[in-house]
């Protein structure tokens, strides 16, 4: 969910952009040195980052009866990594903005830090532990994507709230509003999307596992056994 | 699914104009507009920019209204909250919900309006860059501006696989749609998730193809770019200074 442009007002913009480019600039530390290392991965990031676009402009089927739209942030972040993910959603943001007007240009840096940080470190913490604790895979995938995608509804809920604090009751009191209006309201779309995303990846197992395993997402060890308890 | 306003931008008069001018009058628009504190300013850079766009740039009155529509609904449903949640002062008006009491008061009568005036104002700063610029145009500007070459190069190669995969999204989409495979949310589910897994394949797939396709051209890191000179016209330079200092003065 974005924020539009000019709904947020000084100094929480800036404060927002300020959060975001110390995340932003790490990634593409991180992205060059990836780059450096097998320039190969260039076009593979970019096809990604035009996938992702893609996939937020799907219409989502709801039972809501309203559209909405995946983040596709879960997937991204347990493909390549929160850090990348950050610069790709950046840029993804951008466009987002400049072609389908979703967001906006002076809340960039409000809602990269919902859509590009937050959500993908959500996503990819519960994908590593759940991994870890060898649970069942597209368990774990769906949880990682519906508490990625529902973390950066809070956190966009929070910095509403923060620009915005209620007169009685300041910004824990407009944050309840905001959160019960957004955050809420979104519990049935999140999980829409984790069932997308676990379903994703079932299809991506089936038919072509060993991207998995160059990406290095999961060990060939494990696409095995996953793929032993399908059949 | 294809009303991308790069599209617009691609035929809009305003085309040919400096791009440097085009980006000072937004970024103009959008500081003014966000940063000022009565709604008379950001409602004169709403009217002045969607003016240039639809009358100068003759993007399509229609198009232009429907796409200001996208915004609305959130902005709306924020400026409620905040109607009746924020700011003192006199009460303006009241309703109950469920036996609860939603009131609203001054302060966040004024404070709601000044949020839904700025947010079209900048709406519009934006609409009236992105409906007359199109991004290609922009890469040179973000190229001089320091930004890594490796983001500006990763912005570009996305640039050219989004209109890629969106024809085919859509034409599986349509396939998909012809065989009944959105009649019902449990259908959809699977079709969209289909879909999407299909694109990230195929989107794989034309990424290998693209570096093998780069590399045997001697890709090595960089790809170059020319910008076009457009001097700027003296009515154009007159005519963005007199909305400059109209708005300033409304501050």
């Amino acid at each position: 969910m974005h924020i539009m442009e000019g709904f947020l007002p000084g100094p929480w913009w800036q404060i927002w952009f300020a959060v975001a480019i110390p995340v932003i600039v790490y990634g593409i530390y991180k992205l060059n040195r990836l780059v450096k290392e097998n320039r190969e991965i260039l076009p593979l990031l970019a096809v990604a980052g035009a996938f992702i676009f893609v996939l937020s402009a799907l219409k989502l089927p709801s039972v809501t009866g309203s559209c909405s739209h995946p983040t596709g942030t879960g997937l991204a972040a347990i493909l390549f990594g929160p850090a990348i993910t950050a610069v790709l959603g950046t840029i993804v943001l951008l466009y987002q903005a400049l072609f389908l007007a979703h967001g906006g240009l002076t809340t960039l840096g409000a809602n990269v830090f919902s859509m590009g940080i937050v959500g993908p470190v959500v996503a990819y913490t519960i994908y590593k532990v759940g991994m870890k604790m060898n649970l069942n895979f597209y368990l774990v995938v769906f949880l990682a994507a519906t508490l990625g995608d529902w973390a950066t509804y809070v956190v966009t809920s929070l910095e509403l709230a923060l620009a915005f604090p209620a007169d009685p009751g300041g910004v824990m009191g407009s944050f309840k509003v905001f959160a019960t209006i957004f955050a809420v309201t979104q519990v049935p779309l999140a999980i829409i999307e984790g069932a997308i995303t676990a379903l994703i990846f079932k299809y991506i197992i089936q038919v072509r596992s060993d991207m998995l395993a160059r990406l290095n997402v999961l060990s060939d060890a494990a696409i095995s056994k996953i793929k032993g308890a399908i059949s | 699914m294809r009303n991308l306003l790069d599209d617009y931008a691609l035929v809009s008069r305003l085309r040919y104009r400096n791009v440097w001018l085009k980006l000072t009058i937004a970024a103009f628009g959008l500081l003014v507009g966000v940063s000022s504190t009565s709604p008379a300013t950001p409602l004169f850079i709403a009217l002045s920019m969607s003016f240039a766009t639809v009358f100068f740039g003759k993007t399509p009155l229609k198009f232009y209204l429907t796409v200001l529509l996208i915004p609305m609904g959130f902005a709306i449903v924020g400026s409620l909250v905040i109607l009746f949640f924020f700011g003192s002062g006199s009460e303006v008006f009241y309703f109950e919900v469920f036996g609860y009491r939603l009131t609203a008061n001054a302060g966040g009568l004024e404070m709601a309006i000044l949020v839904i005036s700025r947010t079209l104002s900048g709406m519009s700063c934006m609409f009236f860059l992105a409906l007359s610029t199109p991004v290609i145009e922009l890469f040179a500007v973000l190229k001089r501006s320091g930004i890594p070459d490796s983001v500006i190069e990763l912005s570009m190669l996305m640039y050219r696989y989004i209109f890629v995969f969106l024809e085919v999204s859509m034409s599986i989409k349509h396939a998909q749609t012809v065989r009944l495979g959105y009649t019902n949310l449990r259908r959809s589910l699977y079709s969209v998730a289909m879909l999407a897994s299909t694109l990230f394949l195929r989107s794989y797939e034309q990424g290998e193809k693209l570096y093998l396709a780069m590399n045997s051209r001697c890709y090595d890191g960089k790809l170059s770019l020319f910008e076009t000179k457009r001097p700027i016209r003296a009515t154009e330079a007159v005519l963005a200074s007199i909305y400059a200092v109209a708005a300033l003065s409304l501050m």
